[in-house]
């Protein structure tokens, strides 16, 4: 059953929602450099497969660009 | 990059050392692999990269992939886009998730018609993220005060700008740089503003431990032959210093070779 989050700002249907790896595989950027932030809180790359997705959850996603 | 002889010549930041005195911007490249190019023969050893938030079945590629990749250099994420302190501990925070690494560039510039960074904020993110152990590099104004306050909640460094992001106006704050050089007790890098070779050589010359540049070289003809040309010229620059230029004459002119009339014919 789809758990409704809000990832950057936007609600967002996820089927995937056992772990934060499931969702980012979900989205297609599974395997990329990218951090994120569950309901505030960075979450280390270590501890996403365990990090399980509740209805309502904020999901912020970020990586790095070029920038000076 | 190696380069002969210069291994006496580190300079330690944050209690980590580094050889080479140019730091890179990675922004406003064409693409990923004049970046990359541009990057190493500059011989950067810091390398500056920004945050932004990535979304689903986001295609863009990844432009510092092949960055992470080589040994010696050390990615520093800045704060780009944070329009207060609070909004810059956070993207700190994130980049040094995403980078490995405890070094962050503090840059705080709410308004962007000139991109000057806001003292206030820029001090408040500074002092709280010292004490939460990172190496703060503060983007700063040329301010011999508040680089005084700075060094002083625990900052690595001091990062004062030549003229505003992108202008290519040069070391418009060489007086006020040279009083920021005259009392800090941590290395003070010039950042922004830099548009030529010569004028990063200046800046080292004077006193500065190095200069970060991006749209000097992004933005110029040639990005990897301008990165070289400024590596050569920040090494110049700093050989320069240590070899202490020669004293001003007091306005009037000192005669380099003997001033008797050769051809004449001596005592007539």
């Amino acid at each position: 059953m789809a758990v409704k989050l809000i990832v950057n700002g936007e609600a967002y249907e996820a089927k995937q929602h056992e772990s934060l790896t499931a969702l980012l595989e979900e989205m297609g950027i599974g395997g990329r450099p990218v951090v994120v932030v569950l309901n505030d809180e960075v979450i280390p790359t270590a501890s996403r497969g365990k990090c399980g997705l509740r209805e309502g959850d904020s999901v912020d996603l970020f990586r790095l660009v070029g920038g000076g | 990059m190696e380069r002969q002889g210069k291994g006496q010549d580190e300079w330690i930041v944050g209690g980590h050392r580094f050889s080479s005195r140019l730091l890179m911007g990675t922004g406003k490249f064409q693409d990923a692999e004049t970046m990359v190019g541009a990057v190493l023969a500059s011989g950067a050893q810091i390398v500056t990269v920004a945050l932004r938030r990535i979304g689903r079945d986001s295609r863009e590629d990844d432009m510092l992939g092949p960055l992470r990749q080589q040994r010696g250099i050390t990615l520093m994420p800045n704060t780009s886009g944070a329009r207060n302190a609070s909004e810059a501990i956070r993207a700190a925070r994130l980049g040094r998730e995403l980078c490995g690494s405890p070094f962050v560039k503090v840059e705080i510039h709410p308004n962007p018609h000139h991109l000057m960074p806001d003292p206030i904020e820029t001090f408040e993110a500074a002092r709280v993220l010292a004490a939460d152990g990172f190496v703060v590099m503060p983007y700063m104004p040329a301010d011999p005060v508040l680089a005084k306050r700075l060094e002083d909640v625990g900052c690595a460094s001091l990062m004062p700008l030549g003229s505003a992001i992108g202008s290519g106006r040069g070391l418009a704050t060489a007086e006020m740089l040279r009083l920021i050089l005259r009392d800090a007790r941590i290395p003070v890098i010039v950042d922004a503003g830099l548009r030529s070779p010569s004028e990063a050589a200046a800046a080292l010359e004077m006193g500065c431990d190095a200069v970060l540049v991006n749209s000097a070289v992004a933005a110029s003809g040639d990005p990897v032959a301008m990165a070289g040309a400024f590596a050569r010229a920040v090494e110049a620059g700093r050989d320069a210093h240590r070899a202490g230029l020669m004293p001003q004459g007091g306005g009037t002119a000192l005669a380099t070779s003997p001033l008797t009339t050769f051809l004449s014919v001596e005592g007539q």
